[in-house]
């Protein structure tokens, strides 16, 4: 196949748009386990809940920016009340307890949206502003990816300033090196817990509202995504932020290339990635050595 | 003495009771599979309410040789090993007859199983099963042979869509059957190909395949995938305006699908379905089945709910012309020359494979005119009589099978 300079760039603008969804997944992985060392294996619930809420609240208001607002704040909402009614209970025991309740979350409450909209996917349309692609000669530069690679730049950014710059982001990154410490300065590190999740959530909320237009919009439309951004977040090293977003921008390239050259080898190119990765380096591109 | 006495009564007893005893009746006439809980979980629901829909009518009017049929519905999951292990609990538990599933790779494996066991089993899922190697005595099928809708839809295309085309598949035995399906009719149309790209399945974005498409400008895009996959891949390629330029042929698709795709299920896209719920107005017979499904589920049946109903009512309509509910010698060859005309016409099953003679139906997308389940037009009915192969062809597989065993791009 002849691969001209615009089949390369075409390509790189898909991976990155890919590897947005990715990024905005990850990152809120990342900042669970990070924060309460959670596995957090709902977290694909949470990207299928952003993208029903979104559905939801377009239904309800017929504005695209709204929804995919409200859909933030109502999975976060609903995060919170996860995070502080069952999850917060198993702190402090083996890693396996918290893993198991995310992972009988992932069951259950696909199940109860299965109850509620019924087995057909939910539509949900892209914005009028950002419909087609404008044409460069052969060059298509698809409007809605564009705004996700710009929105995955803003989201990072607008997280590196406030994990830098707030007090609430510096709570929350001394509590991931020293709970104790924190709470020994008076600091209600519970509600510090609560606030990350709430966090964590959200972003796989946004990943999912943001998704909502280019997939199936269903019930167990989370399921592997959960998988796919373990993948992202042990490439980039378990817990670091600034990891899984590289991680995330390496998986959409991959997956993109791969898509060109090799398409039947696409699914597999993930975690051919990932063991490459392991065995060059085992904590991952940004993973702390010695981290339990 | 006395004591030995008593107990020689009472194991002669005993052994008098399991002798004369009759045998457990079965808990059902006929025992169906179906993964409600996997992916394809509409599709499975749709094939379960048509089922269920048959015994609902066959029991209001009395039932099957004047008894009430019943019959029991178990949730494969999607998985062949579920599937054969509820199937062997349906005989196991004295059921003799058997259905369902939907995944042509499953019920292959159902159907060596069912013929190894003598076991009558009514598929219902598109299928291989009148070809190659995998036919038996004990299968039937209510779903199509999966080339079928490749061989109509192919046809349609190069007629009435152009000649240059190129093909995403699924990386599976029913994406290839389509591929070779376009390949035989191509060839015989003075088609152009200018390329294959396999996807596994579970394949969310499609975006990337964008570029190489629109460089190779095929007058058509075959799109041969499924489910999720297939949702995604249309409405990604109605977002980059891949399907403003060049139009879409899907050798299947579903109500679901068309709803969920939304305005990017255009007029530029084709699809071939076994049944679509507008034609009732052609075969009224079809009326009463669509009326009942939408006063109870407020929309209307799918292919599959027909693919279902037509599954159950064939069987309950062998039955009672064979004058028996389990005895398979008679049964069978009753299935074998029943004719009906339910939701399609007249049909039957082809004798010499115990496949139903069903035609295909080429249906255009309503884009932004579809209102509520009035979603796609139809726009051609291919007769089988253009589509299935003769039995023995069939049987040996030769016109599709060494194309598929040789795919370009694989």
């Amino acid at each position: 196949m002849e691969l001209s300079w615009e089949i390369i760039l075409m390509q790189v603008i898909m991976g990155l748009a890919l590897g947005a969804i990715y990024v905005l997944l990850a990152s809120g992985l990342s900042i669970i386990f990070g924060l309460l060392d959670v596995l957090n294996f709902a977290h694909g619930t949470f990207y299928m809940l952003g993208a029903y809420a979104t559905f939801v609240a377009i239904s309800l208001c017929g504005n695209f920016w709204v929804g995919i607002i409200a859909a933030v704040i109502i999975v976060s909402l609903i995060g919170a009340l996860f995070e502080m009614t069952l999850l917060k209970r198993l702190y402090g025991t083996d890693q396996i307890y918290p893993l198991l309740m995310c992972f009988g979350l992932s069951i259950f409450l696909p199940d109860i949206i299965k109850m509620i909209f019924g087995l057909v996917g939910k539509v949900v349309d892209y914005p009028s502003l950002l419909q087609g692609a404008t044409f460069v000669d052969n060059l298509i530069l698809p409007k809605y990816r564009i705004f996700l690679v710009v929105l995955m730049a803003v989201v990072l950014l607008a997280l590196y300033l406030f994990m830098k710059k707030t007090s609430i982001g510096m709570i929350i990154r001394a509590a991931t090196r020293d709970r104790l410490m924190v709470n020994c300065l008076g600091i209600n590190v519970s509600r510090v817990w609560t606030v990350g999740f709430m966090l964590g959530v959200g972003l796989a909320a946004l990943a999912g509202a943001v998704a909502a237009p280019m997939v199936q919009t269903i019930p167990n439309m989370g399921d592997e995504m959960t998988i796919e951004a373990f993948v992202v977040v042990v490439i980039g090293g378990l817990g670091s932020l600034g990891g899984a977003a590289l991680g995330g921008l390496i998986l959409g390239q991959v997956v993109s290339f791969v898509s060109l050259l090799a398409p039947d080898w696409s699914n597999v190119s993930i975690f051919l990635t990932m063991a490459l990765i392991l065995v060059l380096r085992p904590r991952g591109l940004f993973g702390e050595e010695g981290r339990d | 003495m006395k004591r030995f006495l008593v107990l020689t009564l009472l194991a002669g007893l005993c052994a008098m009771a399991f002798a004369s005893a009759a045998p457990a009746a079965a808990p059902a006439d006929v025992g169906w599979e179906f993964p409600l809980s996997g992916p394809y979980g509409f599709y499975a629901e749709e094939m379960k309410r048509g089922v269920e829909m048959a015994v609902d009518e066959w029991n209001a009017k009395g039932g099957v040789l004047g008894k009430p049929v019943k019959v029991l519905i178990r949730d494969s999951e999607l998985k062949a090993d579920v599937a054969l292990r509820r199937m062997k609990e349906f005989v196991d538990s004295g059921i003799p007859i058997i259905g369902g599933n939907l995944g042509g790779g499953i019920s292959m494996v159902i159907n060596q199983w069912a013929n190894k066991n003598k076991v009558l089993y009514m598929s219902t899922c598109h299928n291989s099963l009148g070809q190659g190697p995998d036919w038996g005595y004990y299968g039937f099928t209510t779903g199509i042979k999966s080339y079928m809708t490749g061989a109509a839809l192919a046809d349609f295309a190069f007629e009435k869509l152009g000649k240059k085309w190129m093909v995403i598949a699924a990386d599976y035995r029913w994406g290839h059957d389509q591929v070779a399906a376009f390949l035989v009719k191509s060839k015989a149309a003075g088609g152009e190909f200018v390329g294959a790209i396999y996807t596994p399945i579970g394949t969310r974005d499609f975006s990337a395949y964008v570029p190489q498409i629109l460089a190779k400008k095929p007058d058509f895009l075959v799109l041969s995938v499924f489910g999720s996959d297939l949702v995604a891949a249309i409405k990604q390629f109605g977002e980059l305006g891949l399907s403003q330029r060049i139009k879409l042929a899907l050798p299947k698709t579903a109500m679901p699908i068309m709803k969920e795709c939304g305005s990017a299920y255009n007029e530029n896209v084709y699809g071939a379905v076994t049944w679509y719920w507008t034609l009732y107005k052609k075969y009224p017979n079809a009326k009463p089945f669509v009326d009942a499904y939408m006063k109870k589920f407020n929309r209307p049946p799918d292919a599959d709910t027909d693919s279902g109903y037509v599954g159950a009512q064939t069987l309950f309509m062998a039955m009672e012309k064979a004058g028996t509910r389990t005895d398979l010698a008679k049964i069978i060859p009753a299935l074998e020359n029943l004719k009906w005309d339910l939701n399609q016409g007249p049909e039957h099953f082809r004798k010499c494979d115990h496949v139903r003679t069903q035609t295909v139906v080429i249906l255009q997308g309503r884009g932004a005119k579809a209102k509520g389940w009035d979603l796609a037009t139809v726009i051609a009915e291919v007769p089988p009589s253009k589509t299935m192969l003769p039995c023995d062809v069939d049987r040996a597989d030769s016109v599709y099978g060494p194309i598929r065993n040789k795919l370009p791009g694989k």
